[in-house]
């Protein structure tokens, strides 16, 4: 394909982008899929003797508008939207909860790792803990952060365990 | 929006499935939206980009299963296929178009003149 319609589909593919607020990854896939689209559409264009630019405005004018079709795609993947960045961040938090409640004691005093890793309430939230990234929340990027704070947490807990937070 | 819109917005899904399903193999979206102008021969007139979200609504509740392929010249491809919950969505749909059908048809006095 000519650099120059390469190019224009560049720009019609980041004026489509700009409609969308996905992760990085998921939107890499999506725009992916629409170039090979509007190539193919083009090349098509192409083959039934039109030049590069009608064959390009006759693509697009199917294709439909950017905005439209951004904003349809923003639809279909955001999925629960807030609801989604709320569960990432909540179950990490509820676990980070539970840890505190095994740490501590109602009197204040703290676990060191040997009585912690020995309770095995300890051990569910651990693996409750763990399959947080598997929920492919659309937004699991949150998730992944949030579960990597909570273990930061928890080895600072157990390392400094008389630490009173 | 128009009336043809709304019949066309309410109705994608359940063709888009019968579409995968009578095909019988993973197809990608170009080749999706060429079978369906095809088959409608122009009279289903939608925005070509529009189909790719309806694609993948479809992935996200199961009713469709997709994967990528090389497809040559560097370039990969993303193919759908249906799946045995799609296909029972489908059948599910085609019983509920056909008494709905029915239903418009009685009210509209259409089923005596068929």
């Amino acid at each position: 394909m000519a650099a120059g319609l390469a190019c224009e589909i560049d720009a019609l593919l980041e004026r489509l982008r700009a409609q969308m607020d996905l992760d990085g990854e998921r939107e890499a896939e999506l725009l992916e899929e629409l170039r090979v689209h509007l190539e193919e559409a083009v090349a098509e264009g192409l083959a039934g003797g039109l030049d590069e630019a009608a064959a390009l405005a006759q693509a697009a004018r199917r294709f439909g508008a950017e905005a439209q079709v951004g904003r349809a795609l923003q639809g279909a993947h955001a999925g629960w939207g807030t609801a989604d960045a709320v569960m990432a961040a909540a179950v990490p938090v509820v676990c980070a909860l539970a840890l505190r409640w095994l740490v501590y004691a109602p009197d204040g005093t703290a676990l060191g790792w040997p009585q912690l890793l020995s309770r095995p309430s300890f051990w569910l939230v651990a693996v409750v803990a763990l399959l947080v990234p598997l929920l492919k929340l659309p937004r699991w990027r949150y998730a992944l952060a949030a579960w990597v704070i909570f273990w930061g947490l928890t080895v600072l807990f157990g390392s400094a365990a008389a630490l009173r937070w | 929006m128009t009336y043809q819109d709304q019949m066309r917005k309410g109705t994608t899904a359940v063709i888009l499935l019968h579409l995968l399903a009578e095909l019988g193999r993973p197809v990608h979206g170009y080749e999706v939206i060429k079978e369906l102008q095809r088959r409608s021969e122009g009279g289903f007139d939608f925005k070509e980009g529009l189909v790719y979200p309806r694609l993948h609504e479809l992935e996200r509740q199961g009713y469709l299963r997709s994967y990528w392929q090389e497809s040559g010249e560097g370039r990969r491809r993303k193919y759908y296929e249906i799946t045995d919950q799609g296909r029972q969505r489908l059948a599910e749909e085609r019983r509920e178009w056909r008494a709905f059908r029915s239903s418009v048809d009685a009210l509209l006095g259409l089923d005596e003149a068929a």
